[in-house]
């Protein structure tokens, strides 16, 4: 083990942690449409719990330093009204202003985003995707020209997802056998694949790029490697590679193979009521 | 402060209070764990579009009832077994507790033969969900009603000796709790599996 | 009954814990002995050791996080020769599965609730021993078989367990985890579920029956509160997770499914997500089971290190048992990302942050305590102020997960490894390493070394700080849990330095403990001998010698005021000291007799 390497390596680093860690340690790359709701909330939190984090050390430092044992304490119980009356407000206050901001935001996102499958899915050229998570890789699933699920000319994919920039991308994900967790960071999202239930998430990619899958379930050894990409394209380039990826497929399709036809009917677990 | 008298709650002396104290947070504490497992059922048979599945066959009625009635009397035998204790009649007292041992072995028996006439129409332990409910459930309260059979044996020597008598029966009341609460815990069982 | 009948029967007090010859042989003593002082001493040994078990596991993790695929110095050549001295991916997670379940109910519950629960309930209270001595004493020896079931569990033909603390099936079942291992693991949580079932029960018996005269619920220790609410919660959750590993064992050594579904499911399965809600309906409870000791002990030594009484002591009291409460409909948080119903996952975002508002209470109550007191930095002081910080800290990062939205990104990342780290692992170790400063004087009637101590605890909060800090940031970016190597992924290698210096972190914090060790070992064996009452305070336990006889109080106290008589003007003129005993008698000013005793509600 190289130690000089390491450590000059990374007293830079060091150094920037110090000094301001979310800058060296920031949240990964944004490129969805509304993961910048998430990163508000995690940032208003962040300088809300950071300020009452400050006040209490600066509460504790200020107890230590000027009420040691030369001081004369106190003897108040602080059992009557007045004085615990100060202690509920407080924490009332508290909880209004921080837990009722981050109570209001998270509701307003899961019910008017992360929930809205009826928008994303009534959304015309949203893409539909059906994930069937494995120990270790991910099966990917599309319709296809036809629209329905399991037909020959479904594109069937392996860990590496390909979806248009700027509309819905709908995801109903399962899985064979142990618990996995889909999750793509760069978009905010996560769900997790469990065996004999579909679930469902949908993200909109704002940005082009590629963008790591993530297990985040613990899924067995290989939980370390289980990794896909999502790449995103272009509407026009996504069209055409959806288009060449269907005809390859549907050569490729095999009637026999009842394995490999593990798609379900999309609309039975839509769930739109 | 000065002159103040100070409120206290009087000790009830019986040691035997304490017990029963522990006894009655036992049984609640395992009647979380009983309320667990109904819980289970509940979960995974709402889980299944049917109940019965459709392929399984079908549960029968008649033994758990007639189960029901067994661990009724077991409980009516040995709560009669405890109130002659406290009333001094030592052979009354030993006539409960062997009629309440005797019926908690028919009930072990007519739950073997529930077992056996579930596994010989096709219902095995790895058959899904139901199969799973039925066994697991039933084997684990059987499995309680073996732990009172012991205990109803622990107290055997006691009994029989006359050092369980009119002054000193609190072991009894004890065991009698439990059985009570077997009981009622087959009580709920058979309801929800096998009427419901 | 007139108001002058003093009206409580010592008599019949003493004949509900009567004095017994004490025990003369070996056996009786150290083995099977029924004195919950020495019962709480067996669990203290038994916890240490699994306590540095379950930091060695954490050792090995963090070297593979600060040097991937790297031969382990130490343990390499000793134990992993097979593989050439590195952790490969099949051990990496048997090593954080081990780690989980060992500090959770090997480690921190045998002595949190264990020995602190043992050793001073009864003297807090004023009784001579447990409810059930005979039944503490055979707890400790169930416990004793699930760490035997434990260390098992790590020679099992395929291995240790390896599902992860949380043992979510399928992949605890045969299919995920196959092999004795696993089967042992579950085994021993079910045992040692037991084991915690039946010291709940003494504990909550106890509290109700055996409190001395005048001892009323408002005025015990609020360690005494936070044991008594801890074992009210063992005593309702432990069978459900009780029922949690019933099932899966079944599922693993009868063939059943429970929890089976997907391609190796007949006729329907089973549901997975079942074991989910089993788990969390105990788990959320636990995570307070695990902490509510550490506050009570925490309100009491703040005011004892203050001098003056625990702030608001009944909101402290209705706060923890708010928290008590509500702990069990909170558990949804950790379903979050099962796909469950948006109505039932909003209400279980609006209760846990509900829940946060006792524990607000609570901690306001502890600021407030210090303010405006007379500080003295002791050792037990130091390590109480430590968890305040840690645990404010750690709370703190819980209102991030506890709303669903965010916790879409924070779910399974090492962002809630540092939030429970703090909140869970930081306190109640500092809390506990408070508990064991302080009564150690009672516990072996020596004090011991201040200046060791107080390295030890710099060292070790230094420590904590910064590696849960770094799990914090690291899990911030988006580094997911249980990853053999983070580093596969592009986005998380840039962290790659941080998690190394969390490593180096955490060795400094491993090592420093041996400071503790020998502080522990040598001072029982040659500090300063103790006296009754080396830190001036007022409950029960420092009125008797310490160590205090088998039968701790040769007549039974009457209390007649509260734990935090600290300070107060009238008595500290009289007394010519800053605390007076809960039991003390001090002649009125006016009449020069003593308060009486009368029969009446509590």
């Amino acid at each position: 083990m190289e130690v000089s390497h390491t450590m000059s390596a990374s007293l830079p680093l060091l150094l920037s942690w110090i000094s301001n860690p979310f800058v060296a340690v920031g949240l990964p790359r944004d490129a969805s449409e509304s993961g910048w709701q998430i990163d508000e909330m995690i940032r208003s939190t962040t300088i809300a719990v950071s300020i009452l984090f400050i006040l209490m050390v600066l509460w504790m430092l200020w107890s230590v330093v000027r009420h040691g044992p030369e001081h004369k304490a106190l003897y108040d119980h602080g059992a009557d009204f007045k004085s615990w009356r100060w202690t509920a407000l407080v924490a009332a206050l508290i909880f209004v202003v921080v837990d009722g901001d981050l109570l209001y935001r998270s509701t307003r996102f899961m019910f008017g985003t992360f929930f809205d499958f009826a928008r994303a899915e009534a959304t015309p050229g949203a893409v539909r995707i059906q994930i069937n998570a494995h120990q270790w890789a991910w099966d990917a699933r599309y319709a296809g020209p036809d629209g329905s699920f399991n037909t020959p000319d479904d594109i069937v994919v392996l860990n590496d997802l390909v979806v248009p920039q700027g509309v819905p991308v709908i995801f109903q994900i399962t899985a064979t056998d142990v618990i996995h967790g889909f999750n793509v960071p760069n978009m905010r999202m996560k769900v997790d694949a469990i065996p004999g239930t579909v679930t469902r998430m949908w993200f909109q990619p704002r940005e082009t790029g590629v963008f790591e899958i993530i297990c985040a379930q613990h899924c067995g050894a290989n939980h370390y490697k289980m990794r896909g990409t999502v790449t995103v394209l272009p509407r026009a380039d996504f069209d055409r590679w959806a288009q060449i990826t269907s005809i390859n497929s549907a050569r490729a399709f095999d009637g026999k193979d009842l394995e490999a036809h593990w798609g379900w009917n999309w609309a039975a677990h839509a769930r739109l009521q | 402060m000065p002159g103040e008298v100070i409120p206290y709650r009087p000790v009830r002396a019986r040691g035997d209070d304490t017990a029963w104290l522990g006894m009655v947070i036992f049984l609640g504490s395992w009647a979380m764990m009983f309320g667990s497992l109904f819980f289970s059922y509940g979960v995974l048979r709402l889980r299944q579009p049917a109940w019965p599945p459709a392929d399984a066959p079908p549960l029968p009625l008649l033994l758990p009832l007639v189960n029901c009635g067994v661990i009724v009397l077991t409980s009516v035998a040995l709560q009669r077994a405890l109130v002659a204790a406290r009333r001094g009649d030592r052979s009354s007292m030993v006539r409960g507790v062997f009629a309440g041992g005797a019926l908690a072995t028919l009930f072990l028996a007519l739950q073997t033969v529930l077992w056996t006439s579930l596994f010989t129409s096709g219902l095995s332990l790895g058959d899904g969900s139901l199969a799973a409910v039925v066994y697991g459930l039933t084997g684990f309260h059987a499995l309680h009603v073996v732990v009172g059979l012991l205990g109803l044996g622990l107290l055997l020597p006691a009994v029989l000796r006359g050092t369980l008598n009119a002054a000193r029966n609190n072991r009894l009341r004890l065991w009698v709790m439990y059985w009570h609460f077997v009981g009622a815990v087959w009580l709920t069982m058979a309801l929800l599996l096998f009427v419901v | 009954m007139t108001s002058q009948e003093v009206a409580f029967d010592r008599q019949t007090i003493e004949a509900l814990q009567p004095i017994h010859p004490p025990p003369t042989t070996f056996f009786s003593k150290y083995i099977w002995s029924l004195d919950h002082k020495v019962i709480g001493k067996q669990y203290l040994w038994a916890g240490l050791i699994f306590l540095l078990l379950g930091g060695t596991l954490a050792m090995m993790i963090r070297w593979q996080w600060g040097f991937p695929g790297q031969p382990v110095p130490v343990l390499g050549p000793t134990l992993l020769r097979s593989s050439g001295g590195v952790i490969g991916p099949a051990l990496y997670m048997q090593l954080f599965t081990m780690h989980g379940l060992i500090m959770i109910f090997f480690a921190i519950t045998p002595i949190l609730i264990g020995a602190f629960g043992n050793f001073c309930i009864p003297l807090l209270i004023g009784a001579r021993d447990m409810a059930f001595p005979w039944l503490n004493a055979l707890s400790f020896w169930v416990f004793f078989l699930s760490q035997l079931l434990v260390i098992g569990a790590f020679f099992g033909d395929l291995g240790a367990a390896g599902a992860g603390w949380t043992t979510y099936p399928p992949l605890a079942t045969n299919i995920g985890t196959p092999g004795s291992g696993q089967t042992l693991m579950v085994a021993a949580v079910f045992v040692t579920g037991v084991a915690s079932i039946m010291g709940g029960i003494n504990y909550v018996t106890t509290v109700i029956r055996l409190r001395a005269p005048g001892m009323t619920y408002m005025r015990m220790p609020l360690t005494v509160w936070g044991q008594f609410l801890t074992a009210i919660l063992n005593v309702l959750f432990i069978p459900v997770l009780g029922s949690a590993a019933l099932l899966l064992l079944m599922d693993r050594v009868f063939g059943t499914q429970f929890f089976i579904a997907g391609a190796a499911a007949v006729k329907g399965g089973g549901d997975p997500i079942l074991f989910q809600h089993l788990f969390w309906i105990f788990g959320h409870p636990e995570v307070y089971i695990l902490i509510l000791p550490a506050w009570g002990i925490v309100a009491d030594l703040l005011a004892f290190f203050s001098r003056k009484p625990a702030n608001w002591y009944k909101g402290t009291v209705l706060a923890m048992s708010a928290v008590t409460i509500l702990s069990a409909v909170v558990y949804g948080h950790h379903m979050f990302q099962t796909g469950m119903n948006p109505l039932l996952g909003q209400g279980f975002t609006t209760l846990t942050l509900i829940i946060s508002v006792p524990a607000q209470v609570l901690f306001l109550n502890w600021l407030r305590t210090i303010y405006k007191g007379s500080i003295r930095l002791t050792v037990p002081m130091l390590f109480t102020l430590g968890m305040v910080f840690v645990f404010g800290l750690g709370g703190l990062t819980g209102l991030y997960l506890g709303a669903a939205a965010p916790d879409i990104y924070l779910h399974d990342t090492m962002f809630v490894v540092g939030h429970f780290h703090f909140t869970m692992a930081a306190a109640s170790f500092l809390a506990s390493l408070a508990g064991i400063y302080f009564w150690f004087p009672k516990m072996f009637g020596r004090m011991t070394n201040p200046t060791l101590g107080k390295i030890h605890f710099w060292v070790s909060s230094v420590g904590i700080t910064l590696v849960f800090s770094g799990q914090l940031l690291v899990g911030y970016a988006g580094q997911n849990r249980r990853l053999w190597n983070p580093f596969e992924y592009e986005l998380f290698r840039p962290l790659q330095p941080l998690n190394r210096w969390t490593s180096y972190a955490a060795f400094i914090l491993f090592f420093a403990q041996l400071v503790f060790v020998w502080n522990f070992f040598h001072s029982m064996a040659r500090g300063k001998k103790a006296g009754p009452n080396p830190w001036e305070v007022g409950t029960l336990e420092w009125s008797i010698p310490s160590p205090p006889p088998v039968h701790n109080y040769d007549a039974i106290p009457v209390v007649l005021r509260g734990p935090h008589e600290l300070s107060d003007p009238a008595l500290e003129a009289r007394l010519g000291r800053d605390w007076v005993g809960q039991a003390e008698v001090v002649p009125t000013e006016a009449t020069g007799t003593v308060p009486l005793v009368q029969r009446g509600v509590t």
